[in-house]
């Protein structure tokens, strides 16, 4: 009996100390991004004395990264050329015209407004495959689903040529638009719709709702957890996206990962201005993350939805 | 009880006038039929998975038998309304060269290289990380641990940090002077050279991509566990299994779909291997140690313009991809009910 | 409110090789404020035949028309029906007050102000004013049930169309909320088609009781009618709980021989004149237990509290009986039994058409008090020898 709890005790303390050592390993690199960017490029380069504690070099380093011409990674004021006082909306459409975007605005908006578009067509397109029946359904939603296991990000070659032609290049809309109608986002939805009770439509049909109505007032809100856990598996793809972007943006559009690849390719590398590009670049997903943390898990799990 | 058509009540308000007019605008609108609704719902999906997707993949096929010589330039359409003129170019200016792109790849040896650097990262890294997964998973399913949501948390934190982001932290700290090197040093272990060695510029990547997918793939992984009866543990218990014998015959065993869509993204991720190496070792380095098929196929096409040889190499590696997923579905979804 | 005809509706689910005939040719007709409950096994086409009443089914052929309306090519919402659906499929996003007034919002030009009213009207006549503000999954089973009741309600439409709306509730409940339903319906005297698979809840509830089978109507016609006169086998077998003993007997001029020793003199040889072999059917209720008949072997009994169900076997056949609740015969016993001819029924041993069915008009149909000793004399036959019984039948024929 001693024996028994004694061999317990040791047991629970091997696996605290597999978990700790684990959750230190995954903070250590993203604290010390973090105390990096509060330091002086020779301060934590320094393979003598490296420093673990926050310094006060971080609006130093902010301010010679937004002093760089090569690379706009917080946006600006930009000169006022013209300015038309007509009220309020007037305002927000000259600010929006002043406004000049850096990487981190451009990162933001590119992957809100693709969650937003592509949560739409995605709940429309699996309302369909769940809930309605219509010639050749099958086939088409089995060539949606074998484009998943392509890796999709590699069909750059005839993108490039197509948003090429298109007259697209260097535009926002050539990194949002390829990947709005996602295969896994079609997928899941119509996963999770088909748990829809045909009763609940049919209710609403015969409370005079038209189809349409039937998607935006009952589908959806009873979705809602469901499109939580989507747009975060969205926003991450597009915030993630580097070849394409590479390749479509032109300086004074990329986005946040174009924009710190250009810190590291240049010809003399200033540690310190990527550090702070680093750490502004985690905390918006930070901040989604600590919030939607829940439906981050749901979310990926409803990745590994089985068949 | 409802009376439709008295209105005793008070007078409309502009909430409602609003909805009136909704209404009014709806009966307009005709209601397709019933098999049309279906189209309707899925027609902007479609048409951007036909143009974006379905396109890209036919004509990446098709590009992969051709040179390519420029962007596009010739007429294949003119039409001249007097007002208005409407030019449809062709995509691209090719040549056909047949099976010569695929033949060259016999005799390229960057190529060679860039496939065994993938296929080296791939047999390293994804059974160290999934077992990790594993173990940090069977770990924080055990019974007696505390905060299980703050470690869940803390283990999947790296999946939000930025792909081009965390590989720079990874260059930083793996630099000969770095923080590593540092830590190696002052507990009397010898430094590494981490970005300079071929073997452990590989083993930089393997562990940059260890760290940021391992809280992830542990969270489906723990999931799984949580759908584990808890009778089968109990029933071993009673025939007197260990630990070490439940895990073995229990465990996963039951996880063994879950293991194998795990095992499965994971390899297909390592086939799309990207950011990590251009980031941490500048494209390449050293001596190409470290070039992935993904970067090899995007200096193929963006930086020579060898569009239709890096066509052709995309097609061999979704080759690859396919082939290797349904290996992995064969031999791991035997036996599975 | 009016009444809702059906002109050989026909529905096929499917296309080419694989066609699926849900419903056949049914023709109907549900008078205005009617209770009507269509009634049959699973799968019989019961709830397509309601769908299609609905507009939720497109019908193959045939028409549908709601007082001089046709309505055959009209969707669900032109056609002012309001349903209450098996799992009562409420909106779960919305409370109960906005599940309420959202037919009312989409498809009326009431000011809002007047559709809440609406609601609250509905709610305080159904009970359920202190639940507005809650959401469905916050509801119990019995309180879901009122607010989709006041979602058809409140529509104020021409019919009510209700597919098993009572049975996810408990026995209890289920009771209960039958004789509210029942008296709702009356005080707001709307058409109301009710499908169910429970022959006891039509019973209970129809004015009239459709029983339909394999797609097809079998037969319309009050509780009574249906229980004492079915057009067939079928209705007989599915009308009446316990179920009616059916069984085959060889016809030998006015004598049936059945299984075990079965053996009885028709006093009517009509009915299975030129046949050679008849179903013979006897409800459990008009089986008596005597001290000289029909031999029975006892294998349980159930004791009910106000009376017994005795399962025994006759021959190879199986036999339930309603009995007295002080007879309380033990298993392996045997005892014997006799009934009235004029509670017999004889059904064709081909299609199933009834010949005979039940025609003591004036008796009470439970089994204890069933005083008529002509009967119970003329059926005491005494096993395989029947000679005797052949002359007394034929004086009763005379």
């Amino acid at each position: 009996m001693r024996e028994e709890t004694r061999r317990e005790a040791v047991w629970q303390f091997l696996t605290y100390g597999f978990i700790l050592l684990g959750a230190v390993t995954t903070l250590v690199p993203l604290y010390w991004i973090f105390v990096a960017s509060t330091l002086k490029e020779s301060e934590f380069l320094s393979s003598t004395d490296p420093r673990l504690i926050p310094g006060d070099s971080f609006l130093g380093n902010f301010g010679a990264l937004r002093a760089r011409e090569n690379v706009q990674f917080v946006g600006h004021v930009g000169e006022m050329t013209q300015y038309v006082d007509l009220g309020p909306v007037y305002f927000a459409y000259d600010f929006w015209n002043l406004w000049n975007m850096g990487a981190i605005e451009s990162s933001i908006f590119i992957a809100g407004v693709y969650t937003i578009l592509s949560l739409l067509l995605c709940s429309m397109a699996g309302f369909a495959f769940a809930k309605y029946e219509f010639r050749f359904k099958q086939p088409i939603f089995y060539a949606i689903l074998a484009t998943l296991i392509l890796p999709i990000q590699l069909l750059v070659i005839p993108l490039f040529l197509l948003v090429s032609q298109i007259g697209l290049t260097n535009s926002y809309w050539a990194i949002i638009l390829p990947w709005l109608a996602n295969p896994l986002g079609i997928f899941l939805m119509r996963q999770n719709m088909r748990s829809i009770p045909d009763a609940l439509l049919e209710s609403a049909r015969m409370d005079g709702a038209t189809e349409f109505q039937l998607y935006y007032k009952i589908a959806l809100p009873t979705m809602k957890s469901s499109l939580a856990a989507l747009s975060i598996i969205l926003f991450l793809f597009q915030w993630n996206l580097f070849l394409f972007p590479l390749v479509i943006l032109d300086q004074g559009k990329y986005t946040i990962p174009v924009a710190i690849n250009q810190l590291v390719g240049a010809q003399r590398v200033y540690y310190d201005q990527i550090m702070v590009a680093a750490t502004l670049s985690i905390i918006p997903i930070f901040i989604l993350f600590l919030f939607l943390q829940k439906q981050f898990v749901s979310g990926i799990l409803a990745g590994s939805v089985k068949e | 009880m409802a009376t439709r058509d008295s209105l005793p009540g008070p007078d409309p308000s502009v909430r409602d006038r609003l909805r009136f007019a909704r209404q009014s605008v709806g009966e307009l609108v005709p209601t397709p039929g019933e098999g049309i609704v279906g189209y309707v719902f899925l027609l902007p999906a479609f048409v951007l998975f036909g143009v974006f997707l379905a396109f890209p993949i036919v004509y990446t096929f098709y590009l992969s038998f051709f040179r390519f010589n420029g962007v596009g330039n010739d007429t294949l359409l003119w039409i001249d309304t007097g007002f208005l003129t409407y030019r449809l170019t062709s995509i691209a200016d090719l040549e056909f060269v047949g099976l010569a792109n695929y033949a060259a790849m016999f005799s390229d040896s960057l190529f060679h290289q860039a496939l065994f650097n993938t296929t080296f990262i791939l047999v390293v890294q994804v059974p160290i990380m999934v077992a990790l997964a594993l173990l940090f998973a069977v770990a924080l399913d055990a019974s007696f641990v505390r905060l299980r949501g703050l470690f869940r948390t803390v283990l999947a934190l790296p999946v939000s940090a930025n792909l081009v982001a965390y590989s720079t932290v990874f260059l930083l700290m793996m630099q000969d002077a770095g923080l590593v090197n540092y830590l190696l040093t002052s507990v009397g272990l010898p430094a590494i050279p981490w970005l300079t060695s071929s073997f452990w510029s590989r083993m930089t990547i393997v562990g940059a991509v260890t760290w940021r997918w391992t809280g992830y793939n542990m969270i489906i992984l723990l999931a799984g566990l949580q759908n584990i009866p808890q009778q089968l543990y109990e029933a071993a218990e009673i025939d007197g299994a260990t630990r070490i014998q439940k895990f073995r015959y229990v465990t996963v065993p039951q996880l063994r779909p879950v293991l194998l869509f795990v095992f499965v993204t994971s390899t297909i991720g390592t086939f799309k291997l990207f950011s990590e190496p251009v980031i941490i070792n500048g494209g390449g380095a050293p001596l190409d140690s470290t070039i992935t098929i993904v970067q090899y196929i995007y200096q193929a096409a963006f930086i020579d313009f060898r569009l239709g040889y890096a066509s052709a190499l995309t097609y061999v590696l979704i080759a690859i991809v396919s082939v290797l997923s349904a290996i992995q579905l064969n031999v791991g979804g035997e036996s599975d009910a | 409110m009016s009444r809702i005809t059906l002109d050989t509706v026909r529905k096929e689910f499917g296309s080419g090789g694989d066609k699926i005939l849900a419903v056949e040719d049914v023709d109907l007709e549900i008078r205005d404020g009617e209770f009507l409950v269509l009634v049959g096994p699973s799968g019989c086409g019961k709830t397509t035949t309601l769908r299609c009443v609905a507009g939720l089914e497109d019908v193959t052929s045939g028409r549908i028309t709601f007082g001089d309306r046709d309505v055959t090519g009209l969707r669900a919402r032109e056609r002012d029906v309001a349903m209450v659906f098996q799992n009562y499929a409420l909106y779960p996003h919305m409370d109960v007050r906005r599940n309420l007034g959202f037919g009312l919002k989409l498809s009326t030009k009431l000011p809002a102000a007047e559709i809440d009213q609406q609601v609250e009207d509905v709610a305080e006549m159904l009970g359920i004013e202190e639940l507005l503000g809650q959401k469905p999954k916050e509801l119990s089973g019995g309180q879901q049930q009122r607010v989709a009741l006041g979602r058809a309600i409140i529509r104020d439409p021409e019919a009510f169309l209700m597919d098993e709306p009572l049975s996810n509730l408990d026995a209890k409940l289920r009771s209960q909320m039958r004789t509210e339903l029942q008296t709702l319906q009356h005080e707001l005297d709307v058409t109301t088609v009710y499908v169910t698979h429970d022959q006891t809840e039509a019973m209970a509830m129809g004015d009239r009781i459709a029983v339909m089978n394999g797609g097809t109507l079998q037969q319309v016609g009050t509780a009574e009618e249906v229980y004492r006169d079915p057009v067939n086998e079928f209705v007989a077998d599915f009308i009446g709980s316990p179920s009616i003993n059916v069984f085959d007997a060889t016809v030998d001029g006015a004598r049936l021989d059945g299984p075990g020793e079965f053996s009885y003199h028709l006093s009517e040889t009509d009915p299975v004149e030129g046949l050679r072999t008849v179903r013979v059917g006897i409800r459990p209720e008009d089986i008596q237990l005597v001290d000289n008949g029909i031999k029975l072997g006892v294998n349980v009994l159930e004791p009910m509290g106000n009376e017994n169900f005795l399962y025994a076997t006759l021959g190879e056949q199986e036999v339930t009986a309603r009995i007295d609740p002080t007879n309380r015969p033990h298993p392996g016993e045997s005892v014997s039994f006799a009934f009235d001819e004029a509670a017999l029924y004889l059904f064709d041993p081909e299609t199933g058409a009834s010949l005979k069915t039940k025609r003591d008009g004036e008796v009470p149909t439970t089994p204890d008090s069933i005083p008529n000793r002509e009967g119970v004399e003329s059926t005491t036959g005494t096993g395989p020898d029947t000679g005797s019984n052949d002359d007394r039948m034929e004086e009763t024929v005379e």
